[in-house]
């Protein structure tokens, strides 16, 4: 199932069509600073406190292991064995952050490797989006750019991007160094780096919650109850956004 | 929090007492099985009953193929109107107009039940899950 397919109705009509994207620079971190009139309106039951919601994506070449990074951040049940996605749709974890309840929604996007077979929608929804390679392998690597690509074109400006070199456990087997890693996350405004392993669960729980963490630092805590908590999980697609024709991104990202 | 209407429907249903308080919701937190993650704290589901099939949890491919009658008819579920009940779930993909719901850490299931038609329902059978 695909985020726009509408297992959820947009809770409170047009919560994040109208709500999200006021001004440029600002994305969906641009909402009223309170709770107006029509917003109130608008939602039938009010936000639960410290109770956020929000989207992340986890992308990237055939198995770098962006299943194993989805089922390492949730338990220890790392598995050599389950190599390709049995079937998970998504997932919703909670977390717990700076003293705030965050239910993470993660979809794992694994079977739907080839760049253009991804919907526009999960990019559209994603509040954080985590690319990952494998640096045991090249080509998984220079596939890199053609993601960028994808994550230009459709992805939330706002969206905070996090590069997973993932393996690190084959050190061995390394063909892509720290350093170019690095290098690649510095050409993009506002992404980060860092290496980890699913087999060892070395930072897999930190990419989580440093994405986590990104994303609600970049936001006032009034703009993510009154949006976030009603919009960003919607998982239909924006309807001012037609699938075929994304709004262009500014080039900040582009190496 | 279920919507009030759906909380009137079920209410009446009475399940076993000491999962069940006298509101109708679960006194107990949902765990899994297998790994003890956490499915819906105290308080946050209804006792429901209803007869679903859910398929056997010891195969995975007992969701896939679905002419596999492994599995059993379940009638007494916690139910709730938003995915975001959940403390932790995972979906499968849709067999069907269905989404199984399994574990999030272990992914032992199915667990629970969710029919695409009815967007404010999802199941989750006290046989598959432990209370605590």
């Amino acid at each position: 199932m695909e985020p726009g397919s509408g297992l959820l109705q947009r809770r409170g009509a047009g919560g994040g069509a109208g709500g999200g994207r006021r001004g440029p620079g600002l994305g969906s971190a641009g909402g009223s600073p309170a709770l107006s009139g029509p917003q109130a309106r608008r939602r039938k039951q009010p936000p639960r406190p410290a109770d956020f919601k929000l989207q992340v994506i986890i992308i990237g070449s055939r198995g770098v292991g962006k299943t194993s990074l989805m089922e390492r951040f949730t338990d220890d049940t790392f598995c050599e064995a389950c190599k390709s996605t049995v079937g998970v749709d998504f997932k919703i974890k909670k977390v717990e952050l700076r003293g705030k309840k965050i239910r993470l929604q993660i979809w794992d996007t694994a079977g739907q490797e080839r760049f253009n077979s991804i919907t526009s929608a999960y990019y559209r929804s994603a509040k954080g989006i985590i690319l990952v390679y494998d640096i045991t392998k090249k080509e998984t690597f220079d596939d890199l750019p053609k993601w960028m690509k994808m994550i230009d074109k459709y992805a939330s400006e706002d969206a905070e991007l996090l590069l997973v070199g993932n393996k690190l456990d084959c050190e061995a087997d390394r063909e892509i160094s720290r350093q170019q890693g690095e290098k690649f996350a510095q050409q993009i405004t506002g992404m980060r780096f860092c290496e980890a392993s699913a087999k060892d669960n070395f930072n897999v729980d930190e990419i989580f919650l440093k994405l986590v963490d990104d994303i609600l630092k970049k936001m006032p805590l009034d703009v993510i109850r009154n949006e976030l908590s009603n919009s960003i999980l919607s998982l239909q697609p924006e309807p001012e956004i037609p699938p075929e024709l994304p709004p262009p991104r500014p080039h900040v990202r582009c190496c | 929090m279920a919507a009030p209407g759906s909380e009137m429907a079920v209410a009446a249903a009475a399940g076993p007492e000491e999962l069940v308080c006298a509101r109708g919701r679960n006194r107990k937190a949902v765990l899994c099985q297998r790994c003890g993650s956490r499915v819906l704290l105290p308080g946050t589901a209804i006792f429901a009953r209803r007869e679903l099939f859910l398929p056997s949890m010891k195969k995975k491919t007992a969701l896939v193929a679905s002419s596999d009658p492994d599995g059993d008819v379940l009638q007494d579920h916690w139910l709730v109107d938003d995915m975001f009940s959940f403390e932790n779930v995972g979906f499968t993909k849709d067999v069907g107009n269905i989404k199984f719901l399994i574990c999030a850490d272990c992914e032992i299931g199915p667990i629970g039940w969710h029919c695409l038609d009815d967007k404010k329902s999802f199941y989750v059978a006290l046989d598959r899950v432990s209370h605590e």
